[in-house]
C-alpha cells in the first residue's frame, strides 16, 4: 500500500479523527500491528476503539470459552456463542467494525510461554495485556522490554480499574498549549519509563502532602493490594471473609511505600470492603471508561503525539475520577 | 424470552440486588444516537437497563463510522435511531429499545411525555437541543444527565431541579459572529470569505428569490428620501444578480449557440462578483484610505494564464500570492520539496486558475440541479460536494482578490461546516461516566419506585412522577459528580461535587405548572388568572369583571384544596400584582396592554407544549411557567375547556439579588471555570452575520397578529441582566469547610505564590476562562 495514498473510503471514514490527530498519526496507526491478550470486558472495549480508529492489524490471544457471565460486558458475544472459543466467536464481529483492519486470532495461551512470547512480540509494534495477574505481567513486561516493544497492561476489578504502561524511551511530539492557538508550536519530548517490577518499588517519600493527595493514593493502593493478595493466595478476594486480609495487605503496602502519613496511613475500610466484594466482577461502564482510556493511550503512543500515561493510572467508579502516578519515573 | 441467566451476575454483584432490579423498572430516554449515543446505548444495555427510548433526527453518514460503532457502511443514509436500536438489541435479547426517528423539539414530546421517564440522558451535539431538553426536564421534574465531547475532551453533568444547578445556570458562550461590513465589503481573514460565500453568495445565486423583497425595500428607501445614487447602485447590483440567477435556472450544458455561451452562469457570476462588484467597491474611495484595496479578478486573463496578482505586502503575503498565481511554491502541484510527507487530495491548496475552474464546474453542477430537477433552492451542506466545491472556490477567489491566504477544500469543509473532531475513545469514556451518574441518581432515592400499574408504553403514560428519581423527598444527591476529561497528565478524569442551582437562573428557578386545555376555547385570561388563583374576586381586576364565568365555575371545582400557606408563598388570591405574560420571547400582555387576555390561545398561536411565562413586574416572585397541555381523551366535552393544576403552583419569592461579595459565604458556590468550559459543538459554532438593519428584532413568528414588538428582553434563560450578575466571579475559599470540600474534590489550594513551583504546569487555575 502506498503510504502516501489514503483511499476515498479511508478519507471519509477517518475524516473526524484525522482532523484531530493529523494524517501522519493516522498513517502510523494504519501501519501498526497490536497484540492484545485476553478477551474480557476491558479488551472488548479497547479493541473496539483501536479497530475503529484504523490500526493495521490486531492479533488477539485467548484460550478460553465464552461463559454466560461474559455476556455482561462482552458485546462481541451473543447467547449462542456460550461454549465457543472467545476469539472464534468475536473474530467476525471485530472485523465487521472496520473492514480495513486485519484480525488474526490465536486460540491458546502457549504463545505466552517465554520462548514463544519473545518471537510473537518481535512481530508486533505494541503489546497490550488485559485482566491479567501481576506476577505474570512482570514477566511479560520484561520480555517486551528485551525486544524493545511498548507494553500496556489494563484491567478492571468491579468499580476500580487501572492502566500501566512501559513505553521504554518514548519520543513524542507535544503541542505546547501554553502558547496562543494560532502560533502553537510543537515540542519534541523523550520520556523514560520503568518496567513494572521497578515501578512496584516506588517510594512516595518525595511527594508533598498536596501532591500525594491529588493522586488519590487510596485507589492506587487498593489495586496494588489486590495484586499482592492474588499473588499470595493465587486468587482474587471472594467476599467478606477476605476483607481483613486485604486491609492488612493494603496498609502494609502504604507504609512500605512511605506515603505521606498526613494523607494516608490506611486504605479506607469502605473501599476495601467494596473491593473485596466485587473484585472478580466486571462492569460494562467501568470497562468502557478504562478501555477508552487504554485505547486512547495506545493510539497516542502509536502516533507519537501527545504525552501518554506515565505510568500508572487508576480509575475509581465510585467517583468517576482517574489519576496517574509516576511510579519510579523521573 | 429466556436467555443466559449468568448475563447479569456481575452487574448484580456490583450494584446489589435492590438497585439492579430497579434498572429494569426505570424508563430511560436517550436523546441522540450519534457518537455518545451509540456508546451509551451499548453500555446501558449491558449494565441492565431494559426500557430504553432512543430518539434521533439524523441519518447515518460515512464520516460517522470511525466512532459510531453500531453502524456499518451498508447503513449509510438510514435513520440512526432505528439502526442503533436494532444493533444494540442484539447485545441483550431481554432489552426493549424503542427508537424514534424524530426531533426532540417536536410538540408531541411534551411535558407529559418527559414525565414518563425515570431519567433522561443527553447525547447531543448542539446547544439548542441541550437547552430544550434541560428546560423540559426542569419543567417535568425529571433528572437529566448532560454530556458533551470535543476531540479528546468531554464532560458529564447530572442535573436535578432544585438539587443541582441546571444546564442554563451557567451562561454558555455565544456563537461567534462577524459584522456585516466585514463580510460584505472588507474581509481580512479566510473565515470572512468563507462565511460570505456560504451564507451570502450561496443564497444570492442558489437560494430563494429575494430580489422581490429587496426591490420593494429599495422602493421604500427611495420614498423615504434616502441617498438616491446609492439606491440606484444597489438596484443595479440586485439586477445583475437576477441576470445570473436567470442564467443559472435556464442552464443547459449541451447548448453550443453563442447566445447560450454568453449566458454561461459561471462566467456571468464570476464577472459580476469578482470583477464588477469589486470595481464598484473600489469607487468608494474613503473605504480604502486606511486599508489595502481589493483587486478585481479578470476571468479571461486567469484562463489564459496572463493574470498576475502583484500587490505589495509582507513576504508571507507575497509567498501566498506566488502560490495562488500558480508559480512554484509550498504545497503546489507536484511540488514536494517541503516536509509535507503525507497529503490527502483535498488538503492541497489550489492555484487561482484551479479555483476558477472549480468555481466553473461547481456553478455548472449546481445550475444543472436547479434547471433540470424539482429543486427550487440549494443550501450549503458540507457533505454536498458541489456546494462544498462552490464555497471553496468562491471563498478562495475572494481571498485572492483581497490578498488573504487561501484555504484547502479540507480546511474549508471544517470551517464552513463547523466540524468538531470526534473519536470513539472519548465517546466511550463519556458514555461510561453517564451511566455511572445515572446509577448515582437511582441510588440517590432508594424509595422511589415505579408504580406497577404504570403503562409500559411511555408515550401513553399519564402524568405522574412516581417513577421519577427526583420525586423522593429524602433523596441524597451527595454521590453525584460532574466529571471532566482533561489534559492534565496527573488527573485525566476530574470528578467534582455538583454545585447548587444558581439563584438567578432563568430556567431552573422558575416555577413550572401544567394547564391542560382546548386551545380554541380557552383564553389567555383563563390560564393566567386561573393559575395565579385570581379567579375569586372580580372587582380587583383592572379591566373589570371577568367574562367567562362559566368556565370559572367549572374549574373552581377541580381546584379545591388548592390553597397553600407556606412562608415562601405569596399566592394569596387577594393580592394582584402587575404582571407581564410572554410566550417564548413574544410579549402577550404587559401591565399597560392586556388586549390579548380575552383571546384564545389558539388565536394567539400558542400551541401544544408551549410555555406561557407569567412575570411579576416588581420582581418579587419567581416567574411562573405554564405549560400548555392537551386535554385527556376522557375529558367530557361539556366540562370546562381547561383543567387547572391542582394544587395551584406555589408562587416562590425571588431571592433578592445582592451584589456578590467574597465575604458572603456560599452564594453562589465556587465555580471552577476551568472545568466548566463547554465543548463546542457542530451547531454552536455556527457563524452568523449580524445584520445591522434588524437589530435583535424578534419579528413575527406564527400569525403575528396581536403581538407587540419586544420592548426589552426581560425573560428567558438568557436574560442579559441576570446573566451579567451571575457571571461575577466569586471565589471564597477563606472558610475552612469550603476549603476542605475543594480539597476533597481534588483541587489543590495554594496558600501563596511560593508554593507554585513544586506543581510546575499542573496548577489548576480558578476562573481563568
Amino acid at each position: 500500500m502506498d503510504p502516501a495514498e489514503f483511499t476515498e473510503e479511508e478519507q471519509g471514514r477517518y475524516d473526524r479523527q484525522i482532523r484531530l490527530w493529523g494524517i501522519e498519526a493516522q498513517q502510523r496507526m494504519r501501519n501498526a500491528t497490536i497484540l492484545v491478550v485476553k478477551l474480557k470486558g476491558t479488551a472488548t472495549e479497547t479493541i473496539k476503539n483501536i479497530v475503529l480508529a484504523g490500526i493495521g492489524k490486531l492479533i488477539l490471544v485467548d484460550a478460553d470459552d465464552v461463559e454466560e457471565v461474559d455476556l455482561g460486558a462482552g458485546f462481541f458475544f451473543c447467547d449462542d456463542d456460550v461454549g465457543k472459543k472467545r476469539v472464534d466467536a468475536a473474530k467476525a464481529r471485530i472485523e465487521n467494525l472496520n473492514p480495513l483492519v486485519t484480525v488474526e486470532i490465536i486460540p491458546n495461551f502457549d504463545v505466552l510461554d517465554n520462548q514463544n512470547f519473545e518471537s510473537t512480540v518481535n512481530g508486533v509494534d505494541l503489546v497490550c495485556i488485559t485482566d491479567w495477574d501481576r506476577d505474570d505481567l512482570i514477566r511479560l513486561n520484561n520480555i517486551c522490554r528485551r525486544s524493545r516493544k511498548p507494553f500496556y497492561a489494563g484491567g478492571t476489578y468491579g468499580l476500580l480499574g487501572y492502566i500501566f504502561c512501559d513505553l521504554l524511551d518514548h519520543k513524542y511530539i507535544s503541542p505546547d498549549r501554553s502558547s496562543p492557538k494560532d502560533a502553537q508550536k510543537n515540542v519534541q519530548v523523550t520520556a523514560s519509563y520503568s518496567p513494572l517490577q521497578d515501578a512496584l518499588r516506588h517510594q512516595w517519600s518525595a511527594l508533598s502532602k498536596r501532591q500525594t493527595k491529588e493522586l488519590r493514593p487510596a485507589s492506587v493502593f487498593a489495586i496494588l493490594s489486590l495484586w499482592q493478595f492474588q499473588s499470595a493466595r493465587n486468587r482474587l478476594p471472594l467476599g467478606t471473609q477476605d476483607i481483613d486480609e486485604l486491609q492488612q495487605t493494603a496498609d502494609a503496602l502504604v507504609s512500605g511505600a512511605d506515603v505521606n502519613k498526613q494523607v494516608l496511613t490506611t486504605v479506607p475500610r469502605s473501599l476495601i470492603e467494596s473491593v473485596a466484594m466485587t473484585a472478580p466482577h466486571e462492569f460494562s461502564p467501568v470497562c468502557a471508561i478504562v478501555g477508552g482510556l487504554l485505547a486512547q493511550d495506545i493510539l497516542k503512543t502509536l502516533a507519537a503525539r501527545e504525552p501518554p500515561i506515565a505510568n500508572f493510572l487508576t480509575f475509581d467508579g465510585n467517583t468517576g475520577g482517574a489519576s496517574v502516578c509516576r511510579l519510579s519515573m523521573p | 424470552m429466556s436467555t443466559a441467566a449468568g448475563r447479569t451476575k456481575h452487574a448484580e454483584a456490583i450494584l446489589g440486588p435492590e438497585l439492579h432490579t430497579r434498572l429494569s423498572l426505570t424508563k430511560v430516554l436517550v436523546v441522540g444516537a450519534g457518537g455518545i449515543g451509540c456508546e451509551l446505548l451499548k453500555t446501558l444495555v449491558l449494565t441492565g437497563f431494559t426500557q430504553i427510548t432512543l430518539l434521533d433526527l439524523d441519518t447515518i453518514d460515512l464520516s460517522n463510522l470511525n466512532r459510531q460503532f453500531l453502524f456499518r457502511t451498508k447503513d449509510v443514509k438510514k435513520p440512526k435511531s432505528i439502526t442503533a436500536a436494532r444493533a444494540a438489541s442484539s447485545f441483550n435479547p431481554n432489552v426493549k429499545i424503542d427508537p424514534i426517528f424524530g426531533n426532540i423539539k417536536a410538540e408531541e414530546y411534551d411535558i407529559d411525555w418527559f414525565k414518563g421517564f425515570g431519567v433522561v440522558l443527553n447525547a447531543l451535539d448542539n446547544l439548542d437541543a441541550r437547552r430544550h431538553v434541560n428546560r423540559m426536564c426542569m419543567a417535568a421534574g425529571v433528572p437529566l444527565v448532560e454530556s458533551g465531547t470535543a476531540g479528546y475532551l468531554g464532560q458529564v453533568q447530572p442535573l436535578v431541579k432544585d438539587a443541582t444547578e441546571c444546564f442554563d445556570c451557567i451562561p454558555k458562550p455565544t456563537p461567534k459572529s462577524f459584522p456585516v461590513c466585514t463580510i460584505r465589503s472588507t474581509p481580512s481573514q479566510p473565515i470572512h470569505c468563507i462565511v460570505w460565500s456560504k451564507s451570502y453568495l450561496m443564497g444570492q445565486l442558489f437560494g430563494r428569490d429575494e430580489d422581490a423583497g429587496e426591490t420593494s425595500e429599495l422602493d421604500e428607501a427611495e420614498n423615504n428620501g434616502e441617498n438616491v445614487e446609492e439606491i440606484a447602485n444597489l438596484r443595479k447590483e440586485a439586477q445583475s444578480f437576477s441576470r445570473v440567477r436567470a442564467a443559472i435556472r435556464s442552464y443547459s450544458p449541451n447548448s453550443t449557440s453563442t447566445a447560450d455561451q454568453n449566458n454561461d452562469p459561471a462566467k456571468l457570476a464570476f464577472q459580476k462578483i469578482f470583477s464588477a462588484d469589486i470595481q464598484n467597491l473600489l469607487n468608494m474611495g474613503d473605504m480604502w484610505k486606511h486599508r489595502e484595496p481589493p483587486v478585481p479578478l479578470d476571468y479571461d486573463q486567469i484562463i489564459s494564464g496572463t493574470f498576475i496578482l502583484d500587490k505589495q505586502g509582507s513576504s508571507k503575503a507575497k509567498e501566498e500570492r506566488n502560490r495562488i498565481n500558480g508559480a512554484s511554491s509550498l504545497n503546489g502541484t507536484g511540488n514536494k520539496k517541503t516536509a509535507e510527507k503525507v497529503v490527502m487530495k483535498d488538503q492541497r491548496k489550489l492555484t487561482l486558475k484551479e479555483n476558477l475552474m472549480l468555481f466553473n464546474t461547481s456553478v455548472q453542477s449546481l445550475s444543472m440541479r436547479l434547471s433540470t430537477s424539482q429543486v427550487q433552492t440549494i443550501e450549503f451542506d458540507k457533505d454536498d460536494e458541489d456546494t462544498l466545491d462552490f464555497v471553496t472556490a468562491a471563498s478562495n477567489l475572494r481571498s485572492a482578490a483581497y490578498g488573504i491566504e487561501g484555504k484547502s477544500k479540507w480546511e474549508v469543509k471544517e470551517m464552513a461546516g463547523n466540524i468538531i473532531p470526534a473519536i470513539a475513545t472519548t465517546n466511550a469514556i463519556i458514555a461510561g461516566l453517564i451511566v455511572l451518574q445515572a446509577l448515582n441518581l437511582l441510588r440517590a432515592s432508594p424509595s422511589a419506585r415505579p408504580s406497577p400499574s404504570e403503562p409500559v408504553n411511555a408515550t401513553t403514560a399519564t402524568p405522574s412522577s412516581s417513577s421519577t428519581v427526583a420525586s423522593s423527598a429524602s433523596a441524597d444527591y451527595s454521590l453525584l459528580r460532574n466529571v471532566h476529561i482533561q489534559l492534565k497528565p496527573s488527573v485525566p478524569l476530574s470528578s467534582v461535587t455538583c454545585s447548587s442551582p444558581n439563584p438567578n437562573c432563568g430556567v431552573c428557578r422558575d416555577v413550572y405548572t401544567l394547564v391542560r386545555c382546548d386551545r380554541t376555547q380557552t383564553t389567555l385570561r383563563d390560564v393566567v388568572q386561573g393559575v395565579l388563583g385570581w379567579t375569586s374576586g372580580q372587582s380587583q381586576n383592572r379591566e373589570g369583571a371577568i367574562e367567562n364565568g362559566q368556565s370559572q365555575n367549572g374549574n373552581r371545582n377541580e381546584n379545591e384544596n388548592g390553597s397553600n400557606d407556606d412562608d415562601d408563598e405569596v399566592n394569596d388570591g387577594s393580592e394582584r400584582k402587575e404582571i407581564s405574560v410572554y410566550e417564548d420571547k413574544r410579549i402577550l400582555v404587559d401591565p399597560d396592554w392586556d388586549d390579548n387576555l380575552d383571546r384564545t390561545l389558539d388565536s394567539l398561536n400558542v400551541g401544544r407544549g408551549k410555555f406561557i411565562s407569567i412575570v411579576d413586574e416588581e420582581g418579587d416572585w419567581e416567574t411562573v411557567q405554564v405549560v400548555i397541555g392537551e386535554l385527556p381523551a376522557s375529558h367530557p366535552s361539556t366540562a370546562s375547556p381547561y383543567i387547572l393544576p391542582c394544587p395551584l403552583p406555589k408562587l416562590v419569592k425571588r431571592k433578592k439579588i445582592k451584589p456578590l461579595v467574597p465575604s458572603v459565604p456560599s452564594t453562589p458556590p465556587p465555580r471552577l471555570s476551568l472545568k466548566r468550559s463547554l465543548p463546542t459543538d457542530a451547531d454552536d459554532g455556527d457563524v452568523m452575520i449580524i445584520d445591522g438593519h434588524n437589530g435583535n428584532g424578534r419579528t413575527r413568528d406564527g400569525d403575528g397578529e396581536g403581538q407587540r414588538a419586544l420592548k426589552k428582553p426581560r425573560l428567558g434563560a438568557y436574560d442579559s441582566q441576570r446573566d451579567a450578575k451571575t457571571t461575577t466571579p466569586t471565589m471564597d475559599v477563606t472558610s475552612p469547610s469550603k476549603r476542605k470540600r475543594l480539597e476533597e474534590d481534588g483541587l489543590v489550594l495554594m496558600d501563596g505564590p511560593g508554593e507554585v513551583d513544586e506543581f510546575e504546569e499542573d496548577v489548576i487555575v480558578i476562573d481563568d476562562d
